[in-house]
């Protein structure tokens, strides 16, 4: 069966190290031999064409946004409004934190991006201020996979277009889901934290600050507005609804804030194209895989596996979550998408599941496999940014790690979770 | 034996629910019945295969055996098919038929083997009309200031900006989504592609602007061909205008579907006199013989004498 | 090498920026001139094949794309050698594949013609012939300075720091 060939030429190639991109030309190959189709033109061509791909242009420039966001401090800004916001509460800095990476995550769309500019900003008030600093470093990390889920998010546009599904539907049907993953973090703070802070002393609420902090912050806290807005009302495309929020980002980091200066521009053109490239190699290294995937019908070998499942939609999603799950303890975000999504969603279809729904779950599963040891992206940023060991990291996380699964169940379990506030958007 | 075991991967971009996907059925029935089932056809439909483009190449470079592109995506290597793409050259289905069956249709096919193609015959896309969600498009002023997506080529982009429109480059991937935010106003394709797109959802207006009859040529990868025998040539050959007369068939009963489910959903139907027509193909005139005088002077005369032909089928 | 490195990571970052505006100045001209820039879609496109090409190959030089390294990270330092070699050896074998394939296809898209700016596919598949190239080089001087052991133990595991998730 070719599906063997796929599985055991992928694996065998990553546990050697080969770079994930590799690892799936060299499974390419592989299917090649197997079906007798062996033509180095296959190769070359699919991933040509797999950059080849107008809406793809998204990646480079969100990461764009992301470095400018930055640079021009647009995130202090975020971090600020949060902070006068709910910073005089009982742990409070925990809710800022879980505030901030809401925010940042509607404009950027990276996990990782996410939370290193939360942590950076966070890590040393909740340090200074005596918090538990490895369960901080957790609920960061936790809170910073909201980005991905919600607009705009790189994952989205990469497994919209490698599904063909549309991008805006999906972006709308991630805000909802979004929202509920930064609900269940703050509940899970208030039960987690409630013994750490109960000798602290909550600061009063300053209006006075909350004011001047939202008189700075407007400029940032309008561009997610700016992106979701009008992608929603139509006045712009995914793509260019990227391209729109990289010139905002820059507007207001020269003029408005005056913290980015021309000179630093070379150097943040340089970082996205460079992420953005690796990121784009490995989604075009997927579309050779993909190809294969498609002629050797790989699909229905998966629909025959599952068929017991294929009756009941609750049933196979349930399924494929754990699946998901197990496989994103091994393997982060980005491939999983690449190398899941071609087989998942046309047998999703087949069982009659809306796949807009059923991206909104893979793209949230996949996110919160960003925190699960022993492969978790998410886990090493706050690890290196708290300067704590990444063991202490895990100890950290793993309330809010198993708060935001019980969440994703639940959604499993309840699609009209999912489905009515899709509607009301759409 | 002259006929081989062999599997064809024909691929293209439309749904399952369109009529180039039943003429890709046929055509399989056929080629295994006439080959004694020894020649299988497995379809690729819904761009799983790739872009047009990307298939073409591929039949080019021999891994990808059949393919169903629209001649506009194959202007980019024989520049001489785009004149088959000529905005108001004929108003019936007839003409339309009759204009790539003919000589014309023949003298194109003869310049594929040179680019690594063998081209079998032309099926039915069906004329070309607009959707908007402005207004009805009934006469050559409608169509002034209108944000068109129009298929990126030279001869379009201009013929729309002759009628007034502002064509607007966008791709086909992210068309759905400009219509529905109404970032753009409109665009153009066969009725059969606005249903089986779903753009009835995101547009008020459609009009039988007619503007240009889209046929699909049926490609062979030449490298594939050269390797079949004169037989299973023949099977092909004849599979290919055989299915081609059911999937005409099909073809024009859906865009009559298409019309009356169009306007089931929601959308405003309007027709164009004829003599609006005539006034909109005076507007692209210029254009038309902008471009004709670059194409080769064979083409040309045959274009000419051909048109004359048709227009006299009723 | 290292100037040559800076100079195309600056011509990318033009690259990059070109881009934007492109797309960008589509949005501005629709709603402000009701027009577009014809060219925009494809030019835009090709160029975004480019930096990701292009891109690829700087970032494959600083050894920098994403790999697994927990099952590597549990063997010993030879089956570390032993693995890396191997994992550079198919990757070797995979861009000389990407050569081979991309040289046909970029011979067979010089007579093909991009529909809106008519330049010839060909040049733009031209990014890849470069880059798998490149990418083979950088493979060939990887392996020799392990079959010489000049590789130190520390860059034998893959890099597993990802952005952009
Ligand atoms: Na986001
Ligand atoms: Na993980």
């Amino acid at each position: 069966m070719t599906i063997a060939t796929f599985v055991l030429a992928l694996l065998a190639a990553m546990a050697l190290g080969a770079p994930i991109a590799f690892s799936l030309l060299i499974c390419g190959v592989a299917m090649m031999v197997q079906m007798g189709n062996f033509d180095s033109q296959i190769v070359a061509q699919n991933l040509l064409e797999g950059a080849n791909n107008y809406p793809l242009m998204a990646v480079p420039f969100f990461m764009l946004t992301g470095e400018l966001m930055n640079a021009g401090g647009l995130s202090q800004r975020i971090v600020d409004v949060a902070d006068a916001l709910v910073g005089h509460v009982r742990g409070g800095l925990g809710y800022v934190a879980i505030i901030a990476a809401a925010i940042v995550a509607s404009i950027s769309g990276s996990a990782v991006a996410d939370t290193a500019a939360v942590a950076a900003l966070l890590i040393p008030m909740m340090r200074n201020a005596n918090y538990n600093v490895p369960r901080s470093a957790g609920l960061i990390a936790s809170a910073g996979c909201i980005a991905p889920v919600v607009p705009p998010s790189i994952p989205i546009v990469i497994f919209g277009v490698t599904a063909q599904l549309s991008i805006t539907k999906l972006f709308l049907a991630g805000i909802f889901p979004g929202l509920m993953m930064a609900m269940i973090l703050a509940a899970t703070w208030w039960l987690v934290a409630r013994k750490d802070f109960k000798d602290a002393p909550p600061r009063t609420m300053d209006f006075a600050r909350l004011r001047k902090a939202l008189r700075d912050g407007v400029w940032a806290l309008v561009l997610p507005v700016v992106i979701i807005g009008g992608m929603k009302a139509g006045v712009f495309t995914p793509t260019e609804a990227a391209s729109v929020a990289v010139f905002y980002s820059l507007f207001a980091g020269l003029l408005i804030y005056r913290e980015l200066k021309l000179t630093m521009i070379p150097r943040v053109l340089v970082a996205a194209v460079r992420t953005s490239a690796t990121i784009m190699f490995l989604v075009a290294s997927a579309m050779v895989s993909a190809w294969l995937i498609t002629v050797a019908d790989i699909p229905a070998q998966v629909v025959v596996l599952l068929q017991p499942f294929m009756d009941n939609p609750i049933t196979l999603m349930f399924v494929i979550t754990l699946l998901v799950i197990v496989i994103g303890t091994a393997l982060d975000l980005m491939p999983t998408v690449l190398i899941l999504g071609p087989i998942l969603v046309p047998v999703v279809k087949q069982a009659g599941i809306d796949p807009i729904y059923f991206g909104v779950i893979f793209i949230m599963n996949n996110a919160i496999g960003l925190l699960t040891p022993p492969v978790g992206n998410v886990l090493n940023v706050v690890a290196g940014v708290s300067k704590e060991s990444l063991d202490d990291v895990i100890k950290g996380v793993w309330p809010f790690l198993i708060a935001e699964t019980a969440l994703m169940f639940l959604l499993v379990f309840f699609p009209s979770l999912v489905l009515v506030p899709m509607k009301w958007l759409s | 034996d002259d006929i081989q075991q062999r599997t064809i991967r024909f691929g293209h971009l439309n749904n399952l629910d369109h009529p180039i996907s039943a003429g890709v059925k046929k055509f399989a029935e056929i080629v295994t019945a006439k080959s004694g089932g020894k020649i299988q056809v497995k379809e690729y439909p819904s761009n799983q295969l790739g872009t047009e483009q990307q298939q073409t190449q591929a039949l080019r470079g021999g891994t990808q055996e059949m393919q169903s592109p629209a001649t506009t995506s194959v202007v980019g290597l024989v520049k001489d098919l785009g004149v088959i793409d000529f905005p108001f050259a004929v108003s019936t289905y007839k003409q339309g038929f009759a204009l790539v069956d003919g000589p014309l249709g023949e003298a194109l096919m003869q310049k594929l083997p040179e680019k690594g193609l063998v081209a079998l015959t032309f099926w039915d896309l069906g004329f070309r009309n607009v959707t908007n969600s402005k207004r009805p498009v009934a006469k050559l002023e409608d169509f002034q200031g209108l944000k068109l997506r129009v298929i990126p080529n030279p001869v379009f982009l201009e013929s729309f900006q002759a009628l007034k429109a502002s064509p607007m480059p966008l791709s086909f991937s992210e068309l759905y989504t400009a219509l529905e935010t109404k970032a753009v106003d409109g665009q153009e394709n066969p009725f059969n592609v606005i249903r089986s797109n779903k753009f009835y959802e995101v547009q008020k207006y459609v009009s039988a602007t007619n503007h240009v009859y889209a046929a699909n040529i049926i490609l062979v990868s030449k490298m594939f061909w050269d390797k079949l025998s004169a037989t299973e040539q023949k099977i092909l050959k004849d599979a290919a205008v055989e299915a081609r007369d059911h999937q005409r068939k099909v073809s024009l009963t859906a865009a009559e579907e298409a019309v009356a489910e169009l306007k089931k959903a929601g959308m405003q139907y309007n027709d164009v006199a004829p003599a609006e027509q005539e006034r909109m193909r005076r507007a692209v005139q210029p254009v038309i013989d902008k471009f004709m005088s670059s194409y080769d002077p064979e083409i040309q005369k045959l274009y000419k004498s051909e048109v004359a032909r048709v227009l006299s089928i009723k | 090498m290292t100037r040559i490195v800076k100079w195309v990571e600056g011509l990318l970052a033009v690259v990059l920026a070109v881009m934007a505006t492109l797309v960008f100045g589509n949005v501005v001209l629709r709603y402000g001139f009701n027009t577009g820039i014809m060219f925009s879609e494809e030019m835009s496109r090709f160029l975004f094949i480019w930096i990701t090409l292009i891109g690829a190959l700087v970032v494959m030089k600083d050894n920098a794309h994403l790999g697994m390294s927990s099952v590597i990270s549990l063997f010993g330092d030879t089956g570390r050698r032993v693995c890396r070699f191997l994992a550079d050896f198919l990757s070797l074998l995979c861009c000389l594949l990407l050569v081979h394939g991309s040289w046909k296809q970029v011979v067979l898209g010089m007579e093909d013609l991009a529909p809106v700016t008519n330049i010839p596919m060909g040049i733009i598949q031209a990014s890849l012939l470069i880059a798998s190239a490149g990418m083979a080089l950088v493979l060939a001087v990887s392996l020799w300075r392990q079959l010489t052991g000049r590789m130190p133990s520390d860059e034998l595991i893959p890099n597993s720091a990802r952005s952009g998730e």
